[in-house]
C-alpha cells in the first residue's frame, strides 16, 4: 500500500529529489512547495526537474549524493547524508553524531 | 402541561446531565397523569439518543455519557415502579457481550456495554481476552438472545469468526443473533463470517438491534 | 451498463454507482465533515475535481506531473518482514535488507522502523537494543531514517499496567477515580515518551513519529502533547512527526486540557495547532472511514478535513492514509483504485505536503 501511495504522489526518493525535498521538511518545518523550491535552488535546477529520473540521476551522480541505479563505488548512506547536510546548509542530528565520532580530540 | 413538553424537559435533563432534574420530572410527570411508558419511550429515551449522537460527534465525552446514563436510569426506575405488572417494561434481550481472545482493547466495547443497558437490554459484559468457550458457555447458561464480540486487530479479528463455528457446534446459532464490532469490523467482515450484524457506533448497533429483534 | 463508475464502500466491497449518486455521495461527504468540524464544505471546482478523479476510467490514478509530494510512513519497511498483524508480506529479509528494499527498490522518499509492538511501554526496557538498531540502520540509509511507535496510554492500565483501569472504573460510575488513574498514566507515559525519544535520539536519530496519538483519548493526547515540548526543548535537531488516531480526539476523561485548551473533541485543524503549539515539524491528521458509506463519501470527508487544516497550518501537513483512514477502505489490502484515487485528492485537492 506505501508503494501504491509511492507511485501515485510520491517524489521517489534517492531515485530523484525525495530524500532532499523530505529533509527540509524534517529539519526547517517547509511546507511542499518551499521545500521544493529550496533544493531546486541549491541544485540549479527548475522545480519540475526534481522529479525527472533522468536529469536527477545525472545532479546526484555530479554531486555524489547517491543514485539509483547505484554506483559501485559511489557515496551512500552515512557518508552521502554528510554531503547531503553540506549542500543543503542544514544540521542532522545523525551527520553530527557520525562526525563527533571521528574527532579523536574527544 | 402538554405531554409534549414533559418530553422535551425529560429528554433536555438527560442533555443536561442533570440526576437531579430527570428524577424530578419523572416524578411531577406522573403527579400529572402522563402515561409513563409515554415519557420512557418519547422522553427520556430520546434524550439518550441525541447523547448517543453527539458522543459519536465528539461533542460529548464519555464521563458525561455515563452520568447521562444513570440520570436515565434512575428516572425510568421511578417511571417503570409506576406502571402496572402486565405494562412493566421488560428487558428488550439478554446480551452476551465480550473482546476476543488475545485482544485487550475494551474501551469501545465498555462503550457500547453503557449504551445497550440504559436502553433497556440486559447485558452481560464479559471482559476483554475473552476464550471464545467462555462465550459459548455464557450464552447457553443465560439463554442469551444476542451475542456480541469485539476485536480491535485483523489478527484478532479471526476469534469472531470461532465464535461463529463455536455458537453452530454447540447448537446455539440458531438461537442467538450474533454481532460483531471493533475498529476492522465491517459488514462486509459480518457477512463473511456469518454474523448478523456489524455495529458501527453505539447508536448503529442499537438500531440494528431492535431490527433484529423485532 | 453505461455511465455507471466504479468505486468501493468503506470496507472495500466493490460496488457500481451512476455518476449521479457518486456526485450526491461526494456532496453528503463534504456537508457532514462541514457540520461536523464546523469547518467550511469543499467548493464547486473542489467537488468537481473530486468527481473527475471517481470517474477516471482507468484502475489507478496519480498526481499531476510537478505535484508530488513526500512520503513518511509508521514503519512501512517493517510491513516487508512482518506479517499480517502488521499487514506485513513476510520476507524472510533482515530489518537492514528491507529498509533498503524500501529505499532503493519502492524508491521511498523517507522510511519508518520501530519496534515490532510499535508502542512506547514494550521499547523502554530494551531501549538499548532499539538504539543500536537505529544507529546501525541508519549508517546505511540515505532517506531519513524515522523511528516510530504509538503512545498508547491503554498499556498503563490494569492488568498490563500499573494504574486502575478506566474501563472498569467508568461503569461502576467512579468518574473521578477513572480521571485520576488517567491523569496519573499519562504522566508516566509521558516520561517514557521522553526517556525513548531522547534514548534513539542519543543514537543518532533524526526523526521520530510519535504515531497514532490519542488512540486512547485524552489523556494519550495530552503525554503526546508534553513530551513533544519536551523534547524539541532538549533535542531540537530530531524532527517529530505527530500522527493521529482518529478524526476527534475521544474524551475518555473530557476535562484534560492543555495551554487551557479542552483536548476532548478537537478537530484535525485544532489539533494541528496544538500540535504546531508544542513544536512538531509534521502533523499527520487520520479522518474516520464509514465502512458503511461509499469511498467518495469518506474520501470527501476526508479531503474536507484535510483541506481546512492544510490551509491553517505553517507546518507539514501528511495525512495518514493507511488502512481505514482518509478514504481508504477498512480492509487489510486496500484496493489499489481507492489508495490512489485517496492520494491524488488529499494532494491535488486536499493540499497536502505528504502522505
Amino acid at each position: 500500500m506505501s508503494v501504491a501511495h509511492i507511485m501515485a504522489a510520491g517524489m521517489g526518493g534517492i531515485r530523484t529529489a525525495g530524500d532532499l525535498v523530505a529533509w527540509m521538511q524534517l529539519t526547517q518545518r517547509m511546507k511542499i512547495t518551499e521545500a521544493k523550491e529550496y533544493v531546486a535552488q541549491k541544485l540549479g535546477v527548475n522545480v519540475i526537474d526534481l522529479v525527472d529520473e533522468e536529469l536527477m540521476h545525472q545532479v546526484r551522480q555530479d554531486l555524489n549524493i547517491a543514485t539509483l541505479p547505484m554506483i559501485a563505488d559511489g557515496a551512500t548512506g552515512m557518508v552521502a547524508k554528510c554531503r547531503i547536510a553540506e549542500l543543503l546548509g542544514i544540521e542532522l542530528n545523525s551527520v553530527n553524531k557520525f562526525k563527533s565520532q571521528l574527532d579523536f580530540s574527544k | 402541561m402538554e405531554k409534549t413538553e414533559w418530553f422535551k424537559k425529560a429528554a433536555q435533563s438527560i442533555l443536561d446531565t442533570d440526576d437531579d432534574a430527570a428524577k424530578e420530572i419523572a416524578q411531577k410527570s406522573l403527579e400529572d397523569g402522563i402515561d409513563p411508558l409515554e415519557m420512557i419511550n418519547q422522553g427520556f429515551t430520546e434524550g439518550i439518543r441525541k447523547m448517543g449522537d453527539l458522543f459519536d460527534r465528539g461533542e460529548v465525552f464519555l464521563p458525561g455519557l455515563l452520568i447521562a446514563s444513570e440520570a436515565m436510569t434512575t428516572a425510568v426506575a421511578i417511571l417503570e415502579d409506576a406502571l402496572p405488572d402486565d405494562k412493566k417494561k421488560e428487558k428488550l434481550g439478554v446480551i452476551v457481550i465480550g473482546t476476543v481472545e488475545g485482544d485487550i482493547h475494551d474501551i469501545g466495547k465498555g462503550i457500547i456495554v453503557t449504551m445497550l443497558r440504559v436502553h433497556g437490554y440486559d447485558v452481560h459484559d464479559l471482559g476483554r481476552d475473552i476464550p471464545i468457550e467462555k462465550f459459548v458457555t455464557k450464552a447457553k447458561e443465560l439463554n442469551a438472545d444476542v451475542v456480541g464480540s469485539s476485536a480491535m486487530m485483523t489478527t484478532t479479528q479471526l476469534g469472531q469468526k470461532k465464535l461463529e463455528d463455536a455458537l453452530k457446534e454447540a447448537g446455539l446459532r440458531d438461537k442467538v443473533k450474533t454481532m460483531v464490532g471493533g475498529a476492522v469490523a465491517t459488514d462486509h467482515w459480518a457477512k463473511r463470517i456469518g454474523a448478523d450484524f456489524f455495529g458501527e457506533t453505539p447508536q448503529d448497533t442499537i438500531d440494528k438491534l431492535e431490527k433484529f429483534l423485532n | 451498463m453505461k455511465n455507471k463508475i466504479m468505486t468501493r464502500m468503506g470496507d472495500g466491497a466493490r460496488v457500481e454507482l451512476s455518476a449521479e449518486q457518486v456526485k450526491e455521495d461526494i456532496l453528503t461527504g463534504t456537508q457532514d465533515a462541514a457540520d461536523r468540524g464546523k469547518i467550511p464544505e469543499l467548493n464547486s471546482d473542489d467537488l468537481e475535481q473530486l468527481f473527475d478523479i471517481f470517474a477516471d476510467t482507468n484502475r489507478i490514478v496519480a498526481v499531476k506531473p510537478g505535484e508530488e509530494v513526500i512520503t513518511t510512513d509508521d514503519g512501512a519497511a517493517m510491513t516487508l518482514v512482518g506479517d499480517q498483524a502488521d499487514g506485513g508480506v513476510a520476507l524472510p529479509l533482515s530489518m537492514m535488507q528491507s529498509v533498503l528494499t524500501f529505499e532503493r527498490v519502492c524508491c521511498a522518499d523517507t522510511a519508518g522502523i520501530g519496534h515490532t509492538d510499535y508502542s512506547c511501554k514494550p521499547v523502554k526496557p530494551i531501549v538499548n537494543y532499539e538504539k543500536q538498531k537505529y544507529y546501525t540502520l541508519n549508517q546505511v540509509t540515505t532517506i531519513p531514517l524515522m523511528y516510530g511507535m504509538q503512545p498508547n496510554l491503554g498499556q498503563y492500565f490494569q492488568p498490563d499496567g500499573p494504574f486502575p483501569n478506566p474501563s472498569e472504573l467508568l461503569p461502576s460510575g467512579k468518574i473521578k477515580e477513572a480521571r485520576e488513574a488517567q491523569e496519573e498514566a499519562a504522566e508516566q507515559l509521558r516520561n517514557d515518551l521522553v526517556f525513548v525519544a531522547k534514548s534513539l535520539y542519543e543514537a543518532g536519530c533524526d526523526g521520530f513519529n510519535f504515531d497514532t496519538a490519542a488512540s486512547t483519548g485524552d489523556a494519550d493526547f495530552l503525554a503526546a502533547l508534553e513530551a513533544i515540548r519536551e523534547l524539541k526543548k532538549t533535542t531540537p535537531d530530531m524532527a517529530i512527526e505527530l500522527g493521529m488516531s482518529s478524526e476527534f480526539v475521544l474524551g475518555l476523561h473530557g476535562d484534560i486540557t492543555f495551554d487551557g485548551v479542552r483536548l476532548a473533541g478537537l478537530y484535525p485543524h485544532d489539533q494541528l495547532k496544538m500540535a504546531e503549539s508544542v513544536g512538531a515539524d509534521i502533523f499527520g491528521p487520520a479522518i474516520n472511514v464509514k465502512a458503511t458509506k461509499s469511498t467518495p463519501w469518506n474520501l470527501a470527508r476526508a479531503v474536507t478535513f484535510v483541506k481546512e487544516t492544510v490551509k491553517v497550518a505553517d507546518i507539514p501537513v501528511h495525512p495518514n492514509v493507511g488502512m481505514g483512514v482518509c478514504g481508504l477502505p477498512m480492509y487489510e489490502s486496500p484496493p489499489i483504485d481507492c489508495t490512489t484515487r485517496a492520494a491524488k485528492a488529499l494532494v491535488e485537492i486536499g493540499k497536502a505536503d505528504g502522505l
